[in-house]
């Protein structure tokens, strides 16, 4: 049996087409939290910033002069608690 | 509706002053549009939230530059992402139509979670076939269908008077439709 085919109009055709493509392009709902988790993102310093502050050699300076004195006063400590109980023993 | 506080001109002009927080509100007045777009144009989760913070870091450097010339800040927006989408398959050399098994879906809005777990075949393969058209029109859709927006709105972005955009939008429909009757792909019904 021949079927016979209908014809449409430019826009009758269209209308299947687009409402085939409402159906398939719709808005998606981005993953939970996304828009929290770039917000960071675009807070983190970006590489100009952390080239500057490489290069505040005063508070890199106070910096790395904390850290060492931090650590030999650890090892001190450890030293006399070493002294006192290794003593004992 | 008490989502803003201050026009979006007001919003505007502190963000270009450096003031951080203003751009924040930029920034979730219109992150997941951007992101919307990205991901129907790379089809992937992963790229689609790295480029959008791309998208967004390159707008928060080159804010003092916007000037509202009659083109909206979201026109500016799509500009930089249809950009670095551009770049992005550039880069990758995916000319080539994307596995679906890299589209992973993510849910629509709006819909019963349990429908949007299917994607029918025919919308599969619709996607796919949109995949394969010129970055342009796949822009075009996208825009026209995702965002909902008027062909004076994408003519804004894409840099076209909307009687172009309107050609446009005919032609890619005609291109999709002559490549879904070479798909014999019904679309009559469901």
């Amino acid at each position: 049996m021949i079927k016979q085919k209908k014809m449409l109009t430019p826009k009758e055709e269209f209308s299947d087409l687009e409402a085939q493509l409402a159906g398939t392009l719709k808005p998606i709902a981005p993953p939970v939290d996304f828009v929290k988790r770039l917000r960071l993102r675009i807070h983190m310093p970006d590489r100009h910033e952390i080239t500057l502050r490489l290069t505040d050699w005063r508070r890199l300076f106070v910096v790395f002069g904390g850290v060492m004195s931090g650590m030999l006063l650890l090892v001190t400590l450890a030293r006399t608690f070493y002294y006192l109980v290794g003593r004992k023993m | 509706m008490t989502e803003f506080e201050y026009s979006e001109e007001d919003v505007l002009k502190s963000a270009s002053l450096g003031d951080r927080d203003s751009f924040g509100q930029l920034y979730e007045r219109y992150a997941e549009r951007i992101f919307n777009y990205i991901y129907y144009r790379t089809g992937n989760v992963h790229d689609a939230e790295d480029l959008t913070a791309r998208v967004f870091q390159r707008a928060m450097n080159h804010i003092k530059n916007y000037t509202d010339r009659g083109v909206p800040f979201s026109a500016w927006l799509y500009r930089i992402a249809h950009n670095l989408v551009a770049n992005w398959h550039r880069d990758r050399s995916r000319k080539q139509e994307i596995p679906l098994d890299d589209l992973p879906m993510l849910p629509t809005k709006g819909d019963h979670p349990e429908r949007n777990l299917v994607r029918s075949q025919e919308q599969d393969a619709l996607l796919r076939i949109i995949r394969t058209l010129p970055p342009e029109r796949q822009s075009l859709l996208i825009l026209k269908f995702v965002e909902d927006m008027s062909n004076a709105e994408i003519g804004a972005i894409m840099g076209r008077s909307e009687g172009a955009v309107k050609s446009l939008y005919h032609r890619t429909l005609l291109a999709l439709r002559d490549q879904l009757e070479d798909q014999n792909l019904n679309l009559e019904g469901e």
